[in-house]
């Protein structure tokens, strides 16, 4: 049951794919966007997640999705107008589906009338416009009723014919010859030969008959000749075909098409209206059973033209080729097979396919190549485990690359030009190696902002706020896990932004302010950094709350007066909550301490502004790529450590320095009329500094909010690129170290964390 | 008190009794032996320096790259309150697995792979904290007493402030 188990995770994953597309969708039709495209890409996804569902048994899902369907459909073709009461129920739907999927996942279970209400809203809608022609949605949704539930579909995956044999029991006859309806318009035949991956991809042919069914009259029957013996039989084989005669009056092919739509790629359909039908050529499926590798057998010929395309795989023409031989029912088979073993001699020889169970993967990466609309959108699934150990791999040899260049000294140097030259062209080539590795991991943000829409409008009805969410550069990429790490973050910040930010109605009106609060979400790149901001126009920080708690709660002495901003940051100390009364959704004093320990944890630092009365800004900094960083090495006592070069302005000789003392007895540098606080490192970390202070170096660090810091260390000896090594994994997060590093010489490095130094000396001053 | 009798034999890996027998690494710090059950450890290996740890506990020797990861190393006889090893080439890190971490602990020498029977394992007389917190039990082994380590407790408090 592996299999099924691996079909559906893939069904899931293409599920949290299409929410993300509908949140998107209706991000747009909600702003007022509401051309057909948007509408069939939203008919699109709930239509594909209904599809998986039916395949998978999930029948709640399936019903409420298809109620969903209906009425998008009725919207699409105009009969139900597109109002904003249909867009806010729509919103509520996906929603809903979204539970649904959730709950199909987790194997939860949910009420069983959950989705109700809007499925008669849904029904409701629909059955205003139905007007005269009343049967439609009644029969659809009824009939629907009683014949999805039962659908044994995990069974079709297996053991495709079983299902056929039921179906068309009588007619076991290979009958293309003689076609069996008179020709008249009106009468198409319909040939479908499914692949392999249309089962894969969770499809069911009984739902797309069903569909073709809705058209008009149909008459199913399957081709079964292709049906191994037993004893030959690979339970996920594909043996069967399909032969439909459709009558329906005025119908066009593309209509037919259109229901096929979904399965494109994965089938071959030939939609032939009957009297000008069916030359014998275009039957692969009818084909007698391959004798031996005879290169012009005609069932051999479609795994030919699989290999041919394969052996031309960039040529513009691929795509033609396949669709055209299907449709030009006037071209023999033996003309066609004789082309192609003249477009590709060599490979038809060693030809790998002998028995006749084996040609499905190959016909079916013919056309999944073939299908016209996948041209230049190829992606393939990964399973992350492997980019991961292809980026760690890249990071070692970019690491061993930057070792080798610095033991080229000017002596080898001048003796070796030829390795010097191989050097750089190495440094060159895994720098790009590397930039590729990370561009494969790399996602725009939107995947995980996307969810944020949903949560505000749950939180706006629970606080019973008017709130707007705007997001702004949704397409900034960043690091695959940085993402994941963000989601908790953003919500937490969200959340908070909802419940303690923004005011209620009456008291933005009394401030002159619109009544709908707006929290703005937006991404940017910066450098080797990443912000994301989330800003709202609320309340802001009330700092007299937040002195007087830390000051209860002992995180602030009695006779500290901390800056402005100091008491912002305070709302980021472990246990810290301002809310009046603990809500469920947020006050429990965990949120923001979660923020700034998940960010952390992924090499980021967060940063708050807040103005009274008139809003707040939280900025989260995180690095591009969580594999690579670029380092200025560094020695405190005999310890190497490093400190990360995105964060440094600029370094120079204590001897150079200007320093002043400040009546804690601590020290301040003055640069260019500025004063920063001085960290002695050595003296920080209980190391012993070797050497005379003037000979001692200052890093100047910019920290979090443009806040500076200068770090003493006792020697500079370089740049480098070092791989982050996490400290947690066999130890505990240290306090001012982010992690550590293996240098090239073998030894581990530490990361300084400089603003983790400088904030653990704000609260020491301030305890 | 038959504590002899179950002696391993360089190579015998009969093991009669399974169930009922430990396999130890035993260890020395200065004239103590001790021992940690032989499953639990990954790797011996000499000691090569290591990376300081600032705001840990003096017992904390620092971290060791081992084969691309991070090792933190514990000195055992700091742990027991002695004052720090000074180590040479001579010493000794002991990588074994705590719970799904993996840390090195610094010892004089190993000495030797004992079995040993359960039922001879005894509790550690109170008294002393130090011992109590840090062994799981006692075993004379050819009528010297070994120490069984609890790395749990080895490895917890290592912060300065924790």
């Amino acid at each position: 049951m592996s299999d099924l188990d691996d079909f559906k995770a893939t069904y899931f994953d293409e599920c949290s794919e299409l929410m993300n597309e509908l949140e998107e969708q209706f991000a747009a039709i909600e702003s007022g966007e509401r051309d057909a495209d948007r509408l069939n890409a939203v008919f699109r996804a709930i239509h594909s997640i209904k599809g998986g569902a039916g395949a998978f048994g999930f029948s709640g899902l399936v019903g409420f999705a298809h109620a969903y369907e209906t009425l998008l459909d009725y919207v699409r073709d105009g009969r139900v107008e597109m109002t904003d009461d249909v867009v806010t129920l729509c919103i509520r739907a996906n929603d809903i589906v979204a539970d649904f999927i959730n709950a199909a996942q987790t194997g939860e279970e949910l009420a069983a009338d959950y989705g109700a209400e809007e499925k008669q809203r849904f029904d409701a809608i629909a059955r205003g416009q139905r007007g005269d022609e009343d049967e439609w949605s009644g029969e659809i949704i009824e009939e629907f009723d009683i014949e999805f539930t039962p659908v044994r579909v995990e069974l079709a995956v297996e053991s495709e014919p079983e299902v056929v044999v039921e179906a068309v029991a009588e007619s076991e006859a290979d009958t293309f010859d003689a076609p069996p309806m008179p020709a008249e318009p009106g009468h198409w035949e319909v040939r479908f030969t499914p692949f392999r991956q249309l089962y894969s991809r969770a499809n069911d042919p009984l739902l797309l008959f069903r569909e073709l069914g809705a058209l008009g009259e149909i008459n199913v029957k399957a081709i079964l000749s292709e049906v191994p013996p037993l004893s030959d039989f690979e339970p996920f084989g594909v043996y069967c075909s399909w032969e439909i005669s459709l009558f329906a009056p005025d119908l066009t092919e593309a209509a037919i098409r259109e229901v096929f739509e979904f399965v494109d790629g994965d089938c071959r359909i030939e939609v032939v209206p009957l009297g000008q039908a069916a030359a014998p050529a275009a039957k692969p499926a009818a084909a007698p059973k391959p004798v031996a590798a005879a290169p012009v057998a005609p069932a051999k010929a479609e795994n030919l033209l699989a290999l041919t395309e394969d052996e031309v795989v960039d040529a513009p023409a691929k795509p033609a080729t396949a669709p055209v031989v299907e449709e030009e029912a006037g071209l023999s088979f033996a003309d066609l097979a004789s082309e192609i073993v003249a477009a590709a001699p060599p490979k038809i020889v060693a030809a790998p396919t002998p028995k006749p169970a084996a040609p499905k993967p190959a016909s079916a990466e013919g056309g999944e190549e073939g299908g016209n609309r996948s041209v230049g959108v190829q992606s393939i699934r990964v399973d992350l485990d492997k980019v991961d150990r292809v980026v760690n791999m890249v990071s070692e040899l970019v690491i061993t690359q930057s070792m080798l260049t610095q033991q080229m000294d000017e002596n080898l140097r001048a003796r070796y030009t030829e390795l010097v030259r191989g050097l750089e062209v190495l440094a060159q080539t895994t720098r790009g190696l590397q930039d590729s590795v990370m561009a494969i991991r790399a996602q725009p943000v939107k995947s995980v902002f996307s969810r944020m829409p949903r949560l505000v409008r749950e939180l706006a009805t629970k606080t019973g706020k008017k709130i707007k969410l705007e997001t702004i550069g949704e397409n900034t990429e960043i690091d695959k896990t940085v993402i994941e790490q963000l989601s908790d973050p953003l919500t937490h910040m969200i959340r908070n932004s909802a419940d303690h930010g923004i005011e209620d109605p009456e008291k933005r009106k009394s401030r002159g302010k619109s009544e709908i609060g707006t929290i703005r979400l937006s991404a940017e790149q910066a450098g080797g950094n990443i912000l994301i901001i989330v800003e709202d126009d609320g309340n802001g920080i009330n700092r007299e709350r937040v002195l007087q708690l830390a000051r209860d709660k002992g995180l602030v002495a009695p006779d500290i007066t901390p800056t402005d901003e100091q008491i912002d940051q305070l709302i980021f100390a472990p246990g810290f909550s301002t809310a009046e009364a603990v809500s469920d959704i947020s006050g429990r004093g965990v949120g923001m301490d979660v923020v700034l320990s998940n960010i952390k944890k992924i090499g980021g630092s967060v940063h708050v502004r807040s103005w009274t009365g008139k809003g707040s800004r939280v900025t989260l900094r995180l690095p591009l790529t969580l594999a690579v960083l670029d380092v200025m090495l560094v020695k405190v006592g005999e310890s190497p450590y490093v400190v990360p070069l995105s964060s440094i302005v600029e370094t120079m000789q204590c001897s150079g320095a200007t320093f002043e003392r400040v009546p804690s007895g601590g020290q301040v540098l003055q640069v260019r009329g500025e004063y920063v606080q001085v960290i002695d490192v050595a003296q920080r970390f209980n190391m012993h500094s070797t050497k005379a202070a003037d000979e001692r170096f200052v890093v100047l660090c910019e920290s979090e909010g443009s806040q500076k810091v200068a770090l003493v260390v006792d020697d500079i000896i370089g740049q480098q690129q070092v791989v982050i090594k996490s400290l947690e994994e066999n130890f505990e997060q240290v306090e001012g170290i982010a992690g550590g590093t293996i240098l090239g010489d073998g030894n581990v490095a530490l990361i300084v964390d400089v603003q983790g130094l400088r904030t653990t000396m704000i609260h020491q001053n301030a305890a | 008190m038959e504590a002899l009798s179950l002696r391993e034999e360089n190579g015998d890996k009969s093991g009669v009794v399974g169930a009922n027998t430990l396999q130890l690494i035993a260890f020395s710090i200065g004239e103590q032996t001790y021992g940690v059950e032989i499953t639990t450890v990954r790797e011996i290996r000499a000691w090569n320096g290591a990376t300081p740890l600032p705001n840990t506990r003096e017992f904390v020797r620092g971290v060791i790259n081992l084969r691309g990861t991070i090792v933190p190393i514990f000195d055992l006889r700091a742990r027991f309150g002695d004052g720090q090893t000074s180590p040479t080439k001579n010493h000794v890190v002991v990588v074994m697995s705590v719970g799904d971490k993996w840390v090195g602990i610094l010892v004089d020498a190993v000495s030797d792979i004992l079995t040993v029977n359960r039922e001879e394992i005894h509790n550690v007389p109170e008294g002393n904290a130090i011992d109590t917190e840090l062994l799981n039990g006692i075993v004379t082994h050819e009528s010297r007493m070994v120490g069984l380590i609890d790395l749990h407790a080895v490895v917890t408090g290592a912060k300065l402030d924790g």
